[in-house]
């Protein structure tokens, strides 16, 4: 498969104070894969994952999405350029109901933030899409609930279709399954899997510590040790080195 | 030394005399403030009637020691044990009221404490009347301390801020030294973990409250022979108080102290120099602080 | 945010408005126009001021309610409109239209750099720094006495109107009949524009920056430009209700920017209920209410009032409308 890059880290370093976070990551991320990043707690993921989401800015290197350096952009322009996130502890507005969470979203995506005086209610554009993915995600009967009512993974699921609503190239999952029952589980990514396919998504990065799940899905592999990549490829070849397997799942 | 020389040393440590004098009070009002962040993470916009509803109650502790012609040693003392009772007796009831919104949204904080502001005027009202009140001579009775032939100091000044040195460094011994000042500052750090230490919240918060309260009182108190205790005086202090607090950080004692400094001095550089200027200069550093450095010089809270 | 603050479960619009929905604000509207007509012309000119502060307030819980920051500085926005009509009117300057206008673009004035510094703070240091910009106009207005008056303030003679002819009637005449319906043409107008913003999109956004400042980012609303541009939509209502409250007292003075002010008007505001969007409109009438009579009963009417807004901030956070509507069907 030829190797479409999208989003491209160059030598990305991340101190806090004396404290080296990432020291010199780099990586290309193509156009149809779905990638898992693992490492063990404290490896650098979640940085990794937040520079390259502009929620933090790297110390040095550079980050290009299609082309575009976006090291230091805010997460409002990133998420026009196409880029999108979810989060690990779940990120939801306790008082917007469903419907209003992934309708926010789609304004978002229409462009309509700053219409102040048109009728939400009356824009079809809006609604077809909060129906649509809601669709996707199993959230259709629970559009009016406030989402601080909805069970663990239903957030979780909210949290991750209003990014999908988004209308987003490449979307980052920080842990989506993280704190959700095993029977849960699977079912979250096949939904994630197969909502990707139907908004187009062109590429998935995935924070994962369920090993089950990096190697039922992805068609790639990052490992992330102490801020340095150990090991970068498809899945077979990750399981076959002894190294990492130790290094991430001995340490799990 | 010339003449206009020595004009300007005399106007100049006029200024600083009267300005620490000022900081004086404004620091143990504003430590009043402080303390009651730090541990209850409330913003208390009472503590100007504390110190308002201290200094109505200091006037009658003094004109009752002057009517038993206590000797003019004992006044101070007075004022500071008429505030420290006031404070016993307010502190905990209107902690009590405050426990109700503890965990709420720190705007409702806000609001309950402003209610107190509405509360207590009318309580001043009702007690002592709309009218200013002043006691008259006993500023005098302290005399002046002359260092030179135009120059004097009035002694009350500097035993005021004797006093407030003194509560100062006894306060920061308090947290420092003692074991219960130890369980405060735990407690400003980290309230749960405390809960969990089995610390007694509900005793560290009333005891609290009312240092806070007594830190308004006792100022009030103590500046009534200088000044006459009006209605706006609490409303007005506030805005002070709460310029002490930005400038110096919220929840930083040394930084009430050093915030108490830079109003004092520039409240009583401004009246003597550009009177125009007076509050408008507290409200431009104020401004300037928050824009520039929005923890407060000396500050540890998060924007 | 705690769990037990902002509780209502907001929705971006009802999907079929009910017939009830249009229920409060025909009967509220009806009510007052019909008011001047059945009590007597004190009322009617007190309800003239409760009209004033409703638009004051229908700005301030733009901010407030649905956006999630507390001012304690929107007191400065009244006295910028009284200041203007004081100034407009001693220029012989005086159709009301003119002096709304005026009033309106010296609000931006104010609004737009007073705002770039405060939007970027949160909590209570935006209280904060309200607080001290008003009291910085306070202390402006009372220390420059030949620009401003003084503590004195500065008279404002009764405006005239592009719109018909008051020149031959008395002030009470004027406010209990052509300027009141004036008044309240613009503040259905007024609430009407407002009810757009809060169901447009935008408005939407404000609620997610209230909620979640960190996912409303990601989900792509432009938190700092949103809310500088709700604290200057405010700023202009508070201006606007500025000129009317000012109307009847005849005079601008510097304690309508003191922040006991700002105090008052968050109170109304709280009596109210900031969750509903009537909140606003029937705690100002209300609270003018209140005090007009809390003041000839008993000359302490600040305890009454503190005592008041103790029990709403503890026991019915909501306010009036909190009870009235607990479902909270059409709050936006």
């Amino acid at each position: 498969m030829v190797h479409v890059s999208i989003l491209q880290a160059s030598e990305l370093k991340k101190f806090y104070g004396a404290f080296c976070a990432l020291d010199g990551v780099s990586l290309s991320i193509g156009q149809g894969e779905h990638v898992s990043i693992i490492g063990p707690n404290g490896a650098g993921k979640t940085t990794l994952v937040n520079v390259l989401t502009g929620l933090l800015s790297p110390s040095a290197g550079s980050v290009t999405f299609r082309g575009r350096d976006i090291a230091r952009l805010d997460p409002v322009r990133l998420s026009r350029l196409g880029m999108a996130r979810s989060f690990q502890l779940v990120n939801i507005f306790p008082q917007l109901s469903v419907r209003d969470t992934i309708a926010l979203a789609a304004i978002s995506t229409l462009g309509l933030g700053g219409r102040l005086l048109s009728s939400l209610q009356k824009n079809n554009a809006v609604w077809d899409i909060v129906e649509r993915v809601s669709a996707l995600f199993g959230l259709s009967s629970k559009l009016e609930q406030p989402a601080k009512n909805l069970s663990q993974g239903d957030k979780k699921l909210l949290d991750v279709a209003s990014a999908f609503a988004l209308r987003p190239e490449i979307i980052l999952l920080d842990e989506p399954t993280s704190g959700v029952s095993t029977a849960d589980k699977s079912n979250i990514m096949q939904v994630l899997v197969r909502a990707a396919k139907e908004t187009g998504i062109k590429a998935i990065i995935q924070v994962e510590h369920d090993m089950d799940i990096v190697f039922g899905y992805s068609s790639r592999i990052i490992a992330v040790h102490e801020g340095k990549i150990l090991a970068d490829g498809s899945p077979e070849a990750i399981r076959a080195r002894a190294d990492v397997m130790a290094a991430v799942v001995g340490k799990l | 030394m010339s003449p206009p020389e020595a004009a300007v040393l005399i106007s100049s440590i006029n200024i600083l005399v009267s300005g620490v004098f000022n900081a004086a009070v404004l620091f143990l009002v504003s430590a009043g403030l402080q303390i009651v962040f730090g541990v209850q993470k409330i913003v208390n916009l009472a503590c100007g009637s504390f110190y308002a509803i201290g200094a109505y109650f200091g006037i009658s502790a003094l004109a009752w020691a002057l009517r038993l012609d206590l000797p003019v040693a004992l006044f101070i003392p007075v004022l500071i044990g008429s505030g420290l009772v006031l404070a016993v007796v307010l502190g905990p009831p209107v902690e009590r009221l405050l426990r109700f919104i503890y965990h709420r949204d720190e705007h409702f904080q806000l609001l309950l404490t402003f209610a107190l502001v509405l509360i207590f005027e009318d309580i001043i009202r009702i007690f002592w009347g709309a009218s200013p009140l002043q006691i008259n001579n006993v500023y005098l009775a302290f005399g002046d301390l002359r260092l030179a032939p135009d120059l004097t100091i009035p002694n009350y000044n500097l035993m005021v801020i004797a006093v407030a040195l003194a509560i100062a460094f006894g306060f920061g011994w308090f947290l420092q030294k003692t074991r219960f000042g130890k369980m405060v500052r735990a407690t400003a750090e980290n309230a749960s973990m405390c809960e969990a230490l089995c610390i007694d919240l509900r005793k560290v918060y009333v005891v609290v409250f009312t240092l806070g309260v007594a830190l308004g009182t006792v100022g009030g108190a103590l500046v009534i022979p200088a000044t006459a205790a009006s209605l706006d005086m609490g409303v007005e202090l506030i805005v002070d108080a709460f310029a002490v607090v930005i400038i110096g950080g919220l929840g930083s004692m040394p930084g009430a102290l050093l915030g108490a400094l830079v109003v004092g001095l520039t409240r009583a550089a401004a009246i003597w120099l550009y009177p125009e200027f007076e509050m408008l200069a507290i409200y431009v550093i104020v401004i300037a602080v928050l824009i520039l450095r929005p923890r407060g010089l000396l500050g540890k809270a998060a924007a | 945010m705690s769990v037990a603050s902002l509780d209502r479960p907001i929705t971006a619009a009802v999907r079929q408005r009910s017939p009830w929905a249009y229920a409060v604000p025909v009967l509220g509207f009806s009510f007052i126009a019909a008011f001047p007509l059945i009590a007597g012309p004190h009322y009617a000119i007190l309800m003239f001021s409760a009209m004033g502060f409703a638009i004051c307030l229908l700005g301030l819980n733009l901010v407030f309610g649905y956006t999630g920051l507390l001012s304690f500085g929107h007191a400065m926005f009244v006295a910028i409109g009284a200041y203007t009509a004081a100034y407009l009117t001693a220029a012989r300057i005086l159709h009301l239209e003119v002096i709304l206008l005026t009033a309106a673009a010296v609000a931006v004035a104010a609004a737009v750099p007073v705002g770039l510094l405060c939007i970027r703070y949160v909590r209570i240091y935006f209280s904060m720094l309200t607080l001290a910009f008003s009291m910085l106009l306070y202390s402006f207005l009372y220390k420059f006495y030949p620009i401003t008056g003084g503590d004195e303030g500065l008279r404002i003679k009764m405006p005239a109107s592009l719109l018909f002819d008051v020149s031959r009637m008395d002030t009470v005449g004027i406010l209990t009949g052509p300027f009141y319906y004036y008044v309240l043409a613009m503040l259905i107008a007024l609430t009407y524009l407002m009810w757009r913003i809060t169901a447009s999109p935008f408005g939407l956004g404000l609620r997610a920056i209230r909620d979640n400042q960190q996912k409303a980012e990601y989900l792509g609303v432009r938190i700092q430009r949103n809310r500088l541009i709700v604290f200057v939509i405010s700023g202009v209502y508070g201006a606007l209700g500025g000129v009317i409250v000012s109307i009847p007292v005849g005079l601008a003075d510097p304690s309508l920017a003191y922040w006991l002010q700002s105090g008052n008007l968050v109170f109304m505001l709280l009596l109210g209920g900031y969750t509903n969007f009537f909140g606003p409109i029937l705690g100002s009438v209300v609270f003018t209410f209140f005090q007009d009579q809390l003041m000839s009963y008993t000359e302490y009417w600040r305890l009454t009032f503190g005592i008041v807004l103790a029990v709403i901030v503890i026991f019915l956070p909501n306010g009036l409308m909190g009870v009235l509507d607990p479902r909270r069907r059409w709050s936006t």
